[in-house]
């Protein structure tokens, strides 16, 4: 059977609970949002196929649920991992806090390769707003890795975090895949 | 005398004849003297007769001495009494002078008095015709004082008083026949005012009856409230008066009845008036005529009466007030209209009343509405009962509304389920401190054990949906109840009512909802995991629903023996079945997209030694999921688990024998195999409870079989044993076989140069051969024996 995809990428979200991860997934995949707040329970996933430079790449993300009671659940999810997505809520202090936690989590888990991203989630309720998005910046900037401020509410860049994302494991893939084909060119050439 | 003697005898006689006649008689002489000259006697008696003179000369001479003294002293006196006269005139006339004085004021007196007297007797004439004309005109004064205040019936009789008794007496007098004149136009006019004020009457009641209705009402209700036989269930509910001293001062003030706000005297004037005016046929057929015109007008509801409690009221009073009128009409008015005209015009009005009230009743869909206009009924009946009129179909009509009311709270139901639903985040209930649980535990009566060691927060297994719909449900039977209050209804037809209520509400609003909510396409899995726990939460409560409802009709409670209870379960059957299907169906959903990003390579020549990512991935997502499944209960989640089995076992088969794949590879093949571990292993590890170790297991065992004979080559067992229920390969059917092997056989030919080894050629001999029996298999229908 004709595959119906060139890549796929597995990507995963975490953040505290109640910072959106299910709203960020639930806008990038259905293009919806809900208001009512469902805590997810262990683990859940959709998946959206996206083109990039013509090709065709399907996007598994993981849906992990911040309570920490599913923190054993969850973490066996990291290893697969391709991307995450940490995602902090913009007008909750603490679960900005608790991204250097998540990136330890990662780090603990996850491949060292796996590419990050930093989401503040929320970002429409600026009133509110709790964290200042230089502070995000300059984390993302201590991690080495790219920052949005996005909103599953308003839909606002969530669709441009995955792209980028995407995009990076993508340009990340190709360039591994060029360094073996030269590697095994050089080796032949040998 | 002696002389004439001496003559002759008879010459002497004959002349003193002759004297005697001359004499004797003073005139007519004429015949003596005749008698003389005839007998030539004139000489001799001549001088007879002038002896005769002297004779009579000396009688006068001695005479005339004899009385001459005596004629002396005769004159003398005479002068005498001549002095004396003229004195004694003197005297009189004096006294008569005096006398004439002293009358003429006797006589002025008199003269007055007689003036006086008849004065006097002129009054006395005039008072006694006057007496006579007073009552006539008193009479009139009175007629017309009556006319003036209306009192037409008073009016008319003393007008009957003057017309026969008073005006006969004074027929003679011109304002007599001025009056009698006027009388038949007082008469007409009347009758022309009392009808007048017959309308004006008419007019009057038509204004007023809304508002007899509504205090006829209020006596009703207050007698209701009083009255010591409708103690029982409904008392507790009866809303005490707000104030009872305010509460009394206000009847007292208003303590009149019905009818006594109403001045009927037109009506009865009117009645009386043509009575007496014999006009009464055409009275009554005027009135009657008109109440019902009346009638017609009141029973006509406002058009936009479904619209607020306010028409119906306005209406219900305006019919009750009419209805009262004519009670009291027919009571009191002396036969002006008669029972069975009330009768009839009562049923005509009763079927208007309740067809009205049943096209506006239809279109309310506000429950409160509807138990008002209930409540109105109610006293409308009450009310009109105690005025004696029937009130059957409108009981009828309670019934129906009673079932309306039923539909429309179910509509309102359905709305407060579905908010429910659509606030529930289908989570477990977690409660902070002992205070929440307690409330918790208040809401919804929890069957199971609770741990006596509690810690916060504490985690329920059910959503905060489960309370809330209890308590709605709850609240939905109160509301029931509601309508059932004072209705008369005997406690066993409430209690079923209530019952079948219920469990309409349950089976049919709630499961409902219930299914439009798992029709959300965004429903996920967990969520409909905790639906699946709610129901069975809910079900267990249905008990206490039923308790419930005995305590509040005092029926016994059904028991689990009688049909109530028994139906209990297929109140959230249909829901929970489509709950069951959900899950299997979203997780067959899932394992679509794992499935989806399969990526095999079927002319793979070596396996990769271990299961594709995407069957690892999907195994190791079941697995999470059923961790979750831990509080379905157990049947539920081995629908589910068994379901995802099949279907995965299904999907894998289906892609092996996918027409687009024309060829494959033994290492394709072993990888499957890989895979087909990684699913085996799932199923035996029993990823929910209470599942027979080889029930998932037997959903892969086909796939299994194919994988084996293949993989081991072991043809002649399959056909050795083929058609025998022992057969190690009894699920093979050669023509899967076939397709499989026409499949290798395809990929074999990529490696050309593999022809040309002997062992190779050796292979496909044998594979050729395989198919060829394979082919007569499939000719024939497996033999069972």
């Amino acid at each position: 059977m004709a595959k119906t995809y060139d890549y796929l990428f597995k990507l995963l979200l975490i953040g505290d609970s109640g910072v959106g991860k299910t709203c960020v997934l639930f806008r990038f995949s259905e293009d919806a949002f809900n208001t009512t707040f469902i805590s997810t329970i262990g683990i859940d996933f959709k998946i959206r196929t996206i083109e990039l430079d013509g090709k065709k790449i399907k996007l598994q993300i993981w849906d992990t649920a911040g309570q920490e009671r599913f923190r054993t659940i969850t973490t066996a999810y990291y290893r697969g991992a391709m991307g995450i997505m940490l995602v902090y809520d913009i007008t909750n202090e603490k679960s900005f806090e608790n991204i250097k936690n998540w990136i330890r989590n990662i780090e603990e888990n996850a491949s060292a390769d796996v590419e990050k991203m930093l989401l503040g989630n929320k970002c429409e309720l600026e009133e509110k707003r709790q964290v200042s998005k230089e502070r995000g910046e300059q984390l993302a900037v201590e991690y080495g890795i790219k920052f949005f401020e996005t909103s599953a509410k308003a839909s606002i860049r969530v669709e441009e975090a995955f792209f980028t994302l995407a995009k990076d494991i993508k340009t990340k893939m190709d360039k591994k895949l060029d360094e073996v084909m030269n590697y095994s060119w050089f080796k032949i050439q040998c | 005398m002696e002389r004439t003697n001496s003559m002759s005898q008879s010459a002497k006689s004959q002349q003193d004849l002759y004297l005697q006649e001359i004499e004797g008689i003073d005139d007519y002489w004429g015949p003596t003297f005749r008698a003389i000259y005839d007998n030539n006697e004139h000489i001799s008696f001549r001088d007879k007769l002038d002896q005769r003179i002297k004779h009579h000369d000396k009688d006068i001479e001695r005479l005339c001495n004899v009385s001459y003294q005596g004629f002396i002293e005769a004159i003398r006196e005479l002068l005498e009494v001549r002095s004396q006269a003229k004195k004694l005139n003197i005297e009189v006339v004096n006294i008569d002078k005096k006398l004439q004085e002293n009358a003429k004021n006797i006589s002025n007196s008199g003269q007055e008095l007689l003036q006086a007297r008849r004065v006097q007797s002129n009054i006395a004439v005039v008072i006694a015709q006057l007496n006579l004309c007073l009552p006539v005109l008193t009479t009139y004064s009175k007629l017309k004082k009556q006319i003036a205040d209306k009192r037409y019936y008073p009016a008319l009789k003393i007008l009957e008083e003057l017309e026969h008794v008073h005006l006969p007496h004074v027929a003679n007098y011109r304002f007599s026949l001025q009056l009698r004149e006027s009388i038949p136009k007082i008469r007409e006019s009347i009758e022309i005012a009392s009808m007048s004020d017959l309308k004006d009457f008419l007019e009057n009641i038509r204004r007023f009856s809304p508002k007899i209705g509504e205090v006829a009402m209020k006596y009703a209700n207050e007698e209701l409230a009083n009255d010591p036989t409708l103690v029982g269930r409904k008392k507790k509910r009866i809303v005490p008066q707000p104030d009872d001293g305010v509460g009394t001062k206000s009847y007292a003030e208003e303590d009149l009845s019905a009818q006594e706000m109403i001045d009927f005297s037109p009506i009865y004037r009117c009645l009386h008036i043509s009575t007496v005016l014999g006009s009464r046929p055409t009275f009554e057929t005027y009135y009657r005529a008109e109440r019902t015109k009346q009638a017609r007008l009141v029973l006509q509801p406002p058009t936009n009466m479904h619209e607020s409690e306010e028409s119906y009221r306005a209406y219900i009073h305006s019919v009750l007030g009419f209805f009262i009128l004519e009670d009291h009409v027919l009571n009191t008015g002396n036969g002006l209209i008669t029972r069975a005209f009330l009768d009839e015009m009562w049923t005509t009005a009763l079927s208007k009343i309740v067809s009205a009230l049943q096209t506006h009743s239809a279109y309310c869909t506000d429950a409160t509405l509807i138990l008002r206009i209930k409540d109105l009924i109610m006293l409308f009946c009450m009310t009109l009962r105690n005025y004696g009129y029937t009130v059957k179909p409108l009981w009828e009509l309670m019934r129906e509304l009673r079932d309306h009311y039923t539909e429309v709270l179910m509509q309102r139901w359905v709305q407060i389920f579905r908010e429910i639903l659509s606030k529930e985040n289908f989570q477990p209930l977690q409660v902070q401190d002992q205070e929440e649980f307690e409330l918790i535990l208040s809401e919804f009566p929890l069957d199971a054990d609770i741990p006596d060691d509690i810690t916060f927060p504490y985690l329920f297994s059910f959503s905060r949906m489960v309370p809330r719909v209890y308590k709605e449900v709850k609240e939905f039977i109160y509301a029931c109840l509601k309508f059932s209050e004072d209705l008369n209804l005997s406690q066993a037809e409430v209690d079923e009512m209530i019952r079948k209520s219920m469990n309409l509400l349950l089976t049919r609003t709630f499961s409902g909802c219930l299914s439009s909510a798992f029709r959300n396409p965004h429903i996920n899995l967990q969520e409909i995991i905790q639906i699946i726990v709610d129901t069975g939460y809910l079900e267990e409560a249905t008990i206490y629903l039923d308790q419930f409802i005995s305590n509040i009709t005092g029926e016994e409670t059904r028991g689990v023996t009688t049909g109530v209870v028994q139906g209990q379960p297929v109140m959230f059957r249909v829901a929970r079945e489509d709950a069951v299907k959900q899950i299997c169906e979203k997780l067959r959903q899932k394992v679509d997209e794992f499935l989806e990003l399969e990526s095999y390579d079927w002319l793979l020549v070596e396996p990769q030694g271990q299961a594709s990512t995407f069957i690892s991935d999907l195994i190791e997502y079941l697995n999470t999921t059923f961790i979750s499944f831990t509080n379905l209960p157990p049947e539920v989640a081995q629908v589910a688990c068994k379901s995802s089995c099949q279907h995965i076992a299904e999907c894998m088969l289906s892609k092996l024998l996918d027409e687009n794949i024309k060829q494959i590879s033994m290492g394709s093949l072993n990888q499957i195999n890989l895979d087909l571990l990684q699913c085996e292993q799932f199923a035996a590890r029993g990823p929910v409870k209470d599942l027979q170790d080889d029930v998932l297991l037997s959903y892969f065992a086909k796939l299994r079989e194919i994988l084996d004979l293949i993989t081991s080559w072991d043809w002649p067992t399959y056909f050795h044993d083929y058609g025998q229920e022992t057969s190690k390969y009894k699920l093979v059917v050669p023509d899967v076989a076939i397709t499989i092997l026409e499949k290798l056989k395809e990929g074999d030919k990529r490696t050309m140069f593999a022809v040309l080894k002997k062992s190779e050629r050796d292979k496909k001999k044998l594979l050729e051969t395989v198919l060829k029996q394979l082919r007569q298999l499939s000719q024939i229908p497996p033999s069972k024996n």
